[in-house]
């Protein structure tokens, strides 16, 4: 076998070329892991919204909170259903919520309005979402008009910030007196106020969207969901909670892997020909040196598996400057339409060691086949012929 | 032949480089083509949007309805044509769950005048204004459905609980860009006299057709105030601000494909380039040797600038023959047929097209400059001795 040392070297001689085609590559695992990325932040946000062990229950055919209205009387007997886990004090840990969205102004526009999504809650949620805490501020007093946002909205809207308050109704302000965050989740983007102060702003009365309740055990699902769903009479959906959420999360997930696939497919032919061009140039360059190796007796299969780690080489130092760069956007905030509720959530992009190893490899394979056929081509040379020029 | 000629024919040097290098540009011309078309494709629904429309919703929520006599009060309006109003209906297909379409209840008579781009056969529109169930539904849902006019079907409801009937009394389609041909439309008065006690004699925004296009932003706060003292208050917007500020959710995304456009020029830059410059550095014994027998450095600048913007009006090209079917036919039909919702008009626009043939030029030639720059900067007696 040729030695690796002899590629590294030709990589570094024709340093111009090398880097001029390693930075193309560098470009398109960028893009690439940055999807990747975005995908993986999407699916963690909505994913850590909901677990397996909550039960979550909807109005049968709504698909979204949004959609549903469950009378107030059912929540109760929804918590009473078997399997719901309960508190030292014997009372159930589940809550009855209502959800709304409204149309918010952005901060730093003329008049520019989003949508946001609005939680009307009690006490009771903090207990069956444990991970929920404040890291500014404090908890709202139960009855009140004061609410608290979540970490990734404060500051995006105007008034949505600690110690200002906006109106959810004219002439009926509410007072934000504390920051959440919620481990990443898509809590993250809403705005939690007192259940009876969304009810009567916006005529709420008597109804919630959705219960969600802790199970006992994850596995107790089936037996809660059969009694839920039993009683046709109160024309109730249950689902796992989790479930709910990639459900909510898919077609803004399919959306952003689509595209990205598309464009990275796109890029890496680019790139493939980028390194094509370069292998090609190589090979020529060194048909005499090619000729010598063959008449020191290295075979045509070692030429080719040269050539081929020069490539490989060449598009892995693309992808690990890619790679790099593509890391440092954990540190940009995406906010986006979820098409399933028509509200904006702030995603991140999350680099996992598997997308960053997977981009960096990517890139190799496109080295690879951007330099088999130059490398085929050199593996081909006559010994003679290459020497006598 | 003049000195132009012969740098075009250097391209000719090394054929398989060239033709890499061709479908390099190519490629990146299609990308990028692909994706200001995607932009493009966002911005029609802003663009396209009638300027005589303007609409009014509740101020704080979408989800929460305006009074179904609000509807009087805005027409009585000084400024005012036409004024319908619709109520957001969001059933699904039972045979179909996954697939959604948008399902709205419309005042037919009044629909039509304010929204008078829809195109519906005459008699279809007198069957559907008669026909209490019936539906209209755009020719686009209609062909991906497979629904004829006369076909009964059941709509499952996610806000309005139940199946609900209807007949398809007839098809449209538009002659308006923005407006989106997926859109299955029925009668308000089916819903309303149906729908649970509370939602009755709600809308969910009200559409009215304005006088003097200028005086939109105006006369929508002469409405808004009307209500300002009310239970309800509203949000009136011109249909185009409300487009721009649907898109205004997207930002994030937009800015995305916008900056990645970028790249990929960057990406066809560095191909270009990496060729160019290997092409000279082959060629510095010659280029020593144009210069002793009296060539200036400003004819190797023209050689190498004329022989990169070659390949690049080259790949420009090529790149535009690929996208057009690409792009026109076949993703183009699909995203039109399959996300019409998102994508009413899916087309190159002769803007992008001229835009990007521009770029591979400007960017050829700017791939082309440093290569340039050295070859004029070569001293003749370094170049001959040079071994290359």
């Amino acid at each position: 076998m040729v030695p690796i040392s002899y590629n590294v070297r030709s990589l570094a001689v024709r340093r111009t070329t090398t880097l001029a085609t390693a930075f193309g590559i560098a470009l398109v695992v960028f893009v690439l892991a940055s999807s990747l990325m975005l995908g993986a932040g999407i699916k963690k946000t909505m994913g850590s919204s909901g677990r397996p062990e909550h039960g979550f229950v909807l109005r049968k055919g709504s698909d979204a909170e949004l959609a549903s209205s469950i009378e107030n009387r059912l929540v109760s007997l929804v918590l009473a259903a078997p399997g719901v886990a309960r508190d030292s004090a014997g009372a159930p840990i589940g809550v009855g919520e209502v959800v709304l969205v409204i149309a918010a102004e952005k901060e730093g526009t003329e008049g520019q309005v989003s949508n946001v999504q609005v939680r009307g809650t009690t006490e009771a949620a903090f207990a069956l979402r444990p991970e929920v805490h404040i890291v500014a501020g404090r908890r709202a007093q139960p009855g009140t008009d004061e609410v608290i946002i979540g970490s990734r909205i404060r500051g995006r809207f105007k008034g949505v910030d600690l110690d200002r308050s906006f109106e959810l109704k004219k002439n009926r302000p509410v007072k934000v007196v504390g920051v959440f965050e919620s481990g990443g989740s898509s809590f993250e983007s809403e705005i939690w106020a007192d259940i009876d102060t969304v009810r009567t702003s916006f005529g709420r009365e008597g109804v919630v969207s959705s219960v969600t309740a802790r199970l006992d055990r994850a596995t107790n699902f089936e037996g809660f969901e059969s009694t839920v769903e039993t009683d046709k009479q109160l024309g109730l959906d249950a689902e796992r909670e989790n479930v709910y959420y990639d459900k909510q999360s898919e077609d803004t997930m399919k959306f952003v892997m689509g595209m990205g696939i598309v464009i990275s497919v796109l890029f890496s032919v680019g790139a493939m020909i980028g390194a094509m061009i370069t292998m090609y140039a190589a090979v020529s360059q060194r048909r005499r040196e090619v000729g010598t190796l063959r008449a020191l007796g290295f075979s045509r299969f070692a030429i080719l598996t040269s050539f081929l780690i020069e490539a490989f080489l060449l598009a892995l130092l693309g992808g690990a400057v890619g790679a790099a760069f593509a890391s440092a956007m954990a540190f940009v905030r995406f906010s986006m339409m979820n098409f399933a509720t028509w509200s904006e959530v702030v995603f991140s992009f999350t680099p996992t060691p598997k997308i960053l190893i997977m981009s960096v490899l990517a890139g190799g394979i496109m080295g690879v086949l951007g330099g088999f056929f130059p490398a085929l081509n050199a593996a081909r040379t006559s010994p003679i012929e290459a020497m006598r020029g | 032949m003049n000195i132009a000629e012969i740098a075009a024919r250097n391209v000719l040097r090394n054929k398989t480089r060239t033709l890499l290098t061709m479908f390099g540009v190519a490629i990146a011309i299609v990308a990028f083509i692909l994706l200001r078309t995607v932009l493009d494709a966002w911005m029609v629904a802003a663009e396209h949007a009638a300027k005589d429309r303007i609409a009014t919703r509740h101020k704080v929520t979408f989800v929460m309805q305006l009074p179904k006599r609000y509807v009087e009060e805005i027409r009585n309006t000084p400024g005012i044509k036409d004024v319908t109003w619709m109520n957001w209906f969001g059933a699904k297909d039972p045979k179909n769950e996954r697939e959604f379409f948008a399902t709205i209840a419309v005042d037919p008579k009044s629909f039509l005048q304010v929204y008078d781009e829809i195109v519906i056969p005459p008699d279809q529109i007198e069957s559907w204004l008669t026909n209490r169930r019936g539906a209209v539904v755009g020719d686009v849902l209609a062909k991906q459905r497979g629904w004829k006019v006369g076909d009964r079907i059941t709509l499952r409801g996610t806000i309005y609980p139940g199946d609900w009937d209807f007949q398809i009394s007839g098809i449209y389609s538009a002659k308006r860009k923005s407006m989106d041909r997926n859109t299955f439309w029925f009668h308000w008065d089916y819903l309303n006299e149906s729908a649970p006690l509370r939602a009755r004699d709600t809308v969910g925004w009200i559409a009215a057709r304005i006088d003097d296009p200028a005086r939109a932003a105006s006369l929508s706060q002469a409405i808004d105030k009307k209500f300002e003292e009310r239970d309800t208050q509203t949000l009136t917007m011109s249909e185009r601000a409300m487009n721009v500020s649907f898109l205004g959710m997207l930002s994030a995304i937009l800015r995305a494909l916008d900056i990645i456009s970028v790249v990929i020029l960057v990406i066809m830059t560095l191909i270009l380039g990496n060729t160019i410059a290997m092409g000279v550095r082959e060629r510095t014994h010659e280029y020593g040797t144009l210069r002793a027998i009296g060539f200036l450095p400003r004819h190797l600048v023209a050689f190498v600038l004329v022989e990169g913007m070659t390949i690049g009006i080259l790949g420009g090209g090529l790149g535009l023959l690929i996208a057009y079917p690409f792009v026109n036919h076949g993703l183009g039909r699909w995203l039109e047929e399959n996300m019409g919702g998102f994508f009413p008009y899916f087309r190159i626009e002769n803007t992008t097209a001229v835009a990007a043939m521009g770029l591979a030029i400007a960017f050829s030639l700017i791939a082309a400059a440093l290569p340039a720059y050295r070859a004029a900067n070569l001293k003749v007696t370094d170049a001959l001795r040079r071994v290359g």
